[in-house]
């Protein structure tokens, strides 16, 4: 899986929370950005990001004066961050939930950002497309089966294989489901309990 | 002020709705283009559009396989479509209250697509801001509260 560090862009450029919004501008104009990182004012200070939205909706959609407002009045901070090692398919997830376009890319310091752009361009998922979560399996799964059976018929040996396919990725996710349970701290308590009074009522087996 | 045909972008490209994603995702890369008009199927038909936005959400979120999802599954129209005569802090304003970032410019036929990116490289809002009241004066010279007075 491509992780956010192979298809992060690495020239950053920063700029100070304080700056006038028309040195934003001139900046993500000169560098071709569309989005700058706001300087930390100490190592405990959260990652801040003004984009170019941030700047036609707030700014030039009302006719303030951008020499007279500042990027800390339209920046977003703390910002979402993404780890380097992250698979890009994560971050597309993590985008769509979060409804953002672009994140700065930090592990211990800022590395790069990576945006929608990168993810179209540099990702691998027209390619490689990957289902991150069994429950997505199911549903590809389940919708492959529906048009199948709409195709070949209701009895044909085709839909009753797709139908199969749906049946053993649900079987996996109830055995994944159990192993959870099995290793979760809520059960675990009642196991200690039982494995020092074993002859207590709670503790009982049925056997069939 | 200016106008959203002086700083839209005129070249255009378009794309059948029921192209699959993964033909989208080839022709964005292939000329450079963060979004896409979707061809209209008669002069009665809206305009839609599809953007990397869409696709990033809706496919590549999913892990959905772009070969064989199509563009009018994910894209939007009708789309929210501009004057090419619509003063430029008027474009902004109308993406600001729509949450849109790109539309394309129509007037009879499509003229070009404008973007936030148009809005914050061409135009002279840092130079020239407007305030509401000045576009209001500037749009009717006449209006009492657009009186000048000299002293």
């Amino acid at each position: 899986m491509l992780k956010a560090r192979d298809i992060m862009t690495t020239s950053v450029v920063t700029i100070s929370g304080s700056a006038t919004v028309a040195e934003a501008v001139k900046l993500m104009k000169d560098k071709g950005l569309r989005a700058l990182v706001v300087d930390r004012r100490s190592d405990s200070d959260p990652y801040g990001i003004v984009s170019e939205t941030d700047i036609v909706y707030k700014v030039a959609a009302f006719g303030h004066d951008p020499k007279k407002m500042r990027v800390y009045e339209i920046m977003t901070k703390p910002c979402v961050v993404v780890n380097p090692d992250l698979g890009i398919e994560y971050v597309a997830r993590l985008f769509a939930n979060t409804r953002i376009r672009r994140a700065p890319v930090i592990e211990g310091k800022l590395l790069g950002i990576i945006s929608i752009s990168d993810i179209l361009n540099k990702g691998d998922f027209v390619e490689k497309p990957k289902q991150l979560y069994l429950e997505d399996r199911i549903e590809a799964a389940r919708e492959d089966a529906r048009s199948i059976c709409a195709e070949k018929g209701a009895t044909s040996p085709e839909c009753a294989a797709a139908w199969d396919v749906v049946e053993e990725l649900q079987a996996l996710a109830a055995d994944r489901r159990q192993a959870k349970e099995d290793t979760r701290d809520v059960s675990n308590s009642l196991k200690d309990y039982c494995a020092e009074n074993p002859d207590a009522l709670e503790c009982r087996i049925y056997d069939d | 002020m200016m106008r959203a045909e002086e700083i839209m972008t005129k070249d255009v490209v378009s794309i059948s709705g029921s192209a699959t994603i993964a033909e989208a995702v080839k022709l964005m890369k292939d000329k450079g283009l963060r979004a896409l008009i979707v061809d209209r199927r008669s002069d009665s038909d809206p305009y839609g559009i599809v953007t990397e936005t869409d696709i990033v959400y809706k496919v590549a979120a999913f892990g959905h396989d772009p070969k064989k999802m199509r563009v009018y599954e994910i894209m939007t129209k009708p789309c929210v479509v501009v004057n090419p005569d619509l003063g430029v802090e008027y474009v902004a304003r109308l993406f600001a209250n729509t949450r849109i970032r790109r539309a394309p410019v129509v007037k009879g036929e499509l003229l070009g697509v404008i973007s936030i990116s148009d809005i914050l490289n061409k135009s002279d809002f840092v130079e020239k801001p407007k305030s509401a009241f000045e576009l209001y004066c500037e749009e009717n010279p006449d209006a009492l509260e657009a009186r000048i007075y000299e002293d």
